[in-house]
This record gives structure tokens, C-alpha cells and sequence, in this order.
């Protein structure tokens, strides 16, 4: 395959790139996506996972078995903000305003 | 490399904070420097954060001192290591009930002693600067100096730049024990045993365990925080809003949340659903937009709040820097350990943020 190959679909990142990360010294799925931005896109590596793994197998001379998937996140597929917020209940969300004033209260 | 070898400094943590410190050192020259991390870069808290470069409501007016220096330096930065995608979109935190309004005016008040520009916007002018923002609102302290930055990038980059200057990086190579053997601190380590003249502890939530293998405690918190983002959206805030941002990809990143369950790294639905009720709180619009991802990092909290940064007191030879904001204070900090570990004095008085303010013969005489 060519090194311009397409891998990450949705970032638009080749294998060169890929190669790249893994020549400074990335070892897993997650260290390549932090420096690329493989993976995440809107297919969350759904795509590029297994592309990516094979290319980190070649590289490090392993088993495909022995490289790692990505971490996987809620929500596994795309949900509304709306859906998600309908069973929210109290909060351990803080305010930056309001928490700047508390502290602010202190008179430190 | 030759593992006999004595560094001048070896400094553990290579997150935001640790990376800066292992650049502006190496600009100087002077050292042979080690940069050691147990995992990879942006494997931990570094590369798990909205990334504000955050100045306005941090109080009181000495510690929104040092975020306003710090983010000062981030476009001679971005001149030195590069396109680190800072933005000064200036920065928005909204209230909600009129009672708050004194509040920011207060707020504005102190804040303008140390230079720190704040408007105190009523709802109508908050909207103006972000119409999607809830009419529900009741008005916000806005200030230009805030921003935001990729974290990727910026640590990406001053690792890069810091190889340039011939640091040398250990990765995936986590510090075992430290003895300090004469002048000379020896680091077990995965990778064999390391020797350093200095050595400087920027471990983030990790620096606890790194002080206790020196006999010190390092008294901070681990909290965690999680955070949502979206799908692409078309660009529709400007701002750095207290709590939202949107990245220059149309994503917006949505988050506040704080709880002490030490390591953990999960994200949990129940904050989830939380942080998409402030999203929708926040900016009504965003009920109809898709999230595609969570994800959680582990802050750093000092138990007092503040950043801790200098030497470790009963152990000559040995540093910290270990603070809640370290995005916002990197530049700072790297600039500061610097002067500190090649000069010997500081060109801003640490003596606020030193280590020693936690003993108990200081506390009991404050």
C-alpha cells in the first residue's frame, strides 16, 4: 500500500502519519490518535481501528492479538444532547463563576 | 544512552507542565536534561482537558496575577515552538440569578488592582457577544485576555522543541524508588536506574506517590472531571465560555464536573447526563446536537487550591510543580523553574506557592 493511503477516514490521516507517530515513540491505538487525530472523528475509530492495529502489529513486529483496541467512550454511537439530558438529576456539574466567588468569599 | 551517566536534571511528568519545564530549561543550554514519563505523553491528565488558557475569575487577585503572566507569554510562545493553535477568543462566565451581579462587580473590582480587565455584562450584552447563549441568563463577567489552546499541539511541541535542544525522553518507563545517595539523586526505574544532580517532580496527580518515595508529602487531591464533546457544528461561538468551548473543528466541548474518586478514569452516565443538562442550560440549541464522545481526565487539586511550585524543602536538590491549571500556567511555570534551577532566584516571588506553606508550624502561625 501506498504511504499516502487514507487510514482515518474521518480525520483524513495516511499511514505515513501513522508511521510517524509510531517512530517517535507512540505504542498504542490512543498515543497514535492523541498526536494524529486517528480515530477521532465522528466514527470514533470504528473505521480505522483494525487498519491502524495491523499497521502498530507490522511496526512493532507483533501478533495482531497483542495490540490493544481504542478506549471505548459513552455514547457508543452518536446520541442528542437532549436524549441524554432527560434523566439528569442533581448536579456535580460547578458554575466557574460561582465557584470563583466562593472562593473569592474567603478572603484569602 | 548511556544509563552510568549523571544528569544535571531529571525531571518526572512529562504532561503540560513537565514538558514546559524540560523546554524552557533546555533553551538555556546549560544542562544535560531527562524527561521521564510512566506512560506516553498526553496519556494522562494533559491530554484530557477542555484546555482553557483560563484568567479571569481566578481568585483571589495574586493567583489571577499569575494566570494573567502566564497566558501573556503564550503568543511569544507559539513564536519559539510553534503553531500550538492558541486563540485569545477572550473569555465569558456566565451567572444566573441578579444576587450574582454584585458578585462579578466585586469580582471586577479586585480583579482590576493586578491589571486583570473584567466587564460585568448584563444579559442583553451577553447575547450581543454570543447569541446562543439562554435568554435565561442574567448577565456574565466577560474578559479579552482568556483563550483556549490544543493541548496535543502544545505538549507535541514542546517535546519536539525541547529534543532539539537535546533532551533526552525515557517513555513508558515508570520511576520505581528514589534514593538520594550524596548529592545525587539515583531513580530506579522499568529501564535501569537513572543518576541526576536536580531533579524536579511534575508528575500532575501522580507527583503523591513520586514525593512519598523521597519521604515527603505532597498534599494534593485527585479529582475528576468529564467532559462531552459534539459532532462537528457549524462555527457559532466566538468565546472561551465558562464551562464550553468550540474547537476550530465545529466540535464543542461541554464540561464541569469535580469528584474525588481517585484514579479512576471512567465516565460515568450520571455525570454525563449532568454535563448534557448544563450544555442545554447553557445554550438551549444544543438539545438537537449529536454527542459522539465522553471522555474523563484526573486533575490535580493542591488541598489548598494553589499552585504548588519550588524547591521541596528537606531535600536539596529536589523541585515541584504541581497545580489544578497547569494549561493556563505552563509558559509561566517552564519560565520560572528555570530561572530557579539555573539562577537560583525567581523574577516573580514564589514564596506564596512554595511547599513549605503547608507544614504544620506555618499553618498554626498564619
Amino acid at each position: 500500500m501506498d504511504k499516502s493511503t487514507i487510514v482515518c477516514r474521518c480525520e483524513e490521516i495516511n499511514i505515513d502519519e501513522i508511521e510517524n507517530a509510531l517512530k517517535n515513540g507512540a505504542q498504542t491505538f490512543d498515543d497514535i490518535k492523541r498526536l494524529t487525530r486517528t480515530g477521532m472523528g465522528s466514527c470514533q475509530s470504528k473505521v480505522c481501528l483494525h487498519p491502524v492495529r495491523e499497521i502498530i502489529a507490522d511496526y512493532h513486529n507483533k501478533d495482531l492479538q497483542d495490540v490493544g483496541i481504542s478506549r471505548m467512550r459513552i455514547p457508543l454511537k452518536p446520541i442528542r444532547m437532549g436524549t441524554l439530558a432527560t434523566e439528569s438529576k442533581d448536579s456535580n456539574v460547578a458554575s466557574v463563576f460561582g465557584e470563583s466567588v466562593e472562593e473569592g468569599d474567603e478572603n484569602r | 544512552m548511556r544509563i552510568d551517566k549523571t544528569h544535571d536534571v531529571i525531571i518526572v511528568g512529562s504532561g503540560v507542565v513537565g514538558s514546559s519545564i524540560a523546554y524552557h530549561l533546555s533553551e538555556r543550554k546549560k544542562h544535560s536534561i531527562l524527561l521521564i514519563d510512566k506512560g506516553f505523553p498526553l496519556s494522562g491528565t494533559s491530554g484530557s482537558t477542555q484546555a482553557w488558557v483560563w484568567v479571569h475569575s481566578k481568585v483571589p487577585s495574586w493567583y489571577g496575577e499569575l494566570s494573567l503572566y502566564s497566558a501573556e507569554l503564550y503568543p511569544f510562545l507559539e513564536r519559539k515552538i510553534g503553531d500550538v493553535e492558541y486563540k485569545r477568543t477572550g473569555g465569558i462566565a456566565p451567572f444566573f440569578t441578579e444576587a450574582e451581579k454584585e458578585k462579578a462587580l466585586k469580582l471586577a473590582e479586585k480583579q482590576a488592582e493586578v491589571g486583570i480587565d473584567i466587564e460585568v455584562l448584563s444579559r442583553d450584552e451577553v447575547l450581543e457577544k454570543e447569541p446562543y447563549l439562554s435568554p435565561n441568563i442574567a448577565g456574565a463577567t466577560f474578559s479579552k485576555i482568556d483563550g483556549n489552546v490544543n493541548p496535543f499541539r502544545l505538549v507535541e511541541l514542546y517535546i519536539k522543541s525541547a529534543k532539539k535542544n537535546d533532551v533526552q525522553t525515557s517513555f513508558y518507563n515508570q520511576v520505581i524508588s528514589i534514593q538520594k545517595n550524596g548529592d545525587i539523586f539515583h531513580l530506579e526505574t522499568l529501564k535501569g536506574t537513572f543518576k541526576t544532580k536536580k531533579l524536579v517532580i511534575a508528575g500532575g496527580p501522580w507527583s503523591k506517590e513520586l514525593g512519598e518515595m523521597l519521604n515527603v508529602n505532597i498534599p494534593i487531591k485527585q479529582v475528576r472531571g468529564q467532559i462531552l464533546i459534539t459532532e462537528p457544528l457549524q462555527p457559532f461561538l466566538k468565546h472561551t465560555i465558562g464551562g464550553v468551548r468550540q474547537a476550530d473543528n465545529g466540535e464543542v466541548l461541554i464540561g464541569y464536573s469535580k469528584e474525588e474518586v481517585g484514579y479512576d478514569r471512567r465516565t460515568t452516565l450520571d455525570i454525563v447526563q449532568q454535563t448534557a443538562k448544563m450544555a442545554i442550560d447553557f445554550i438551549p440549541h444544543l438539545r438537537r446536537a449529536n454527542v459522539v464522545r465522553s471522555f474523563a481526565g484526573i486533575r490535580v487539586i493542591p488541598l489548598d487550591g494553589f499552585p504548588i511550585i519550588g524547591e521541596i524543602p528537606e531535600v536539596e536538590g529536589a523541585y515541584i510543580a504541581a497545580m489544578h491549571s497547569g494549561v493556563t500556567l505552563s509558559p509561566l511555570v517552564g519560565t520560572l523553574l528555570t530561572e530557579l534551577l539555573i539562577d537560583g532566584e525567581t523574577s516573580i516571588d514564589l514564596s506564596r506557592y512554595s511547599l513549605e506553606r503547608f507544614n504544620e508550624s506555618n499553618i498554626k502561625s498564619i
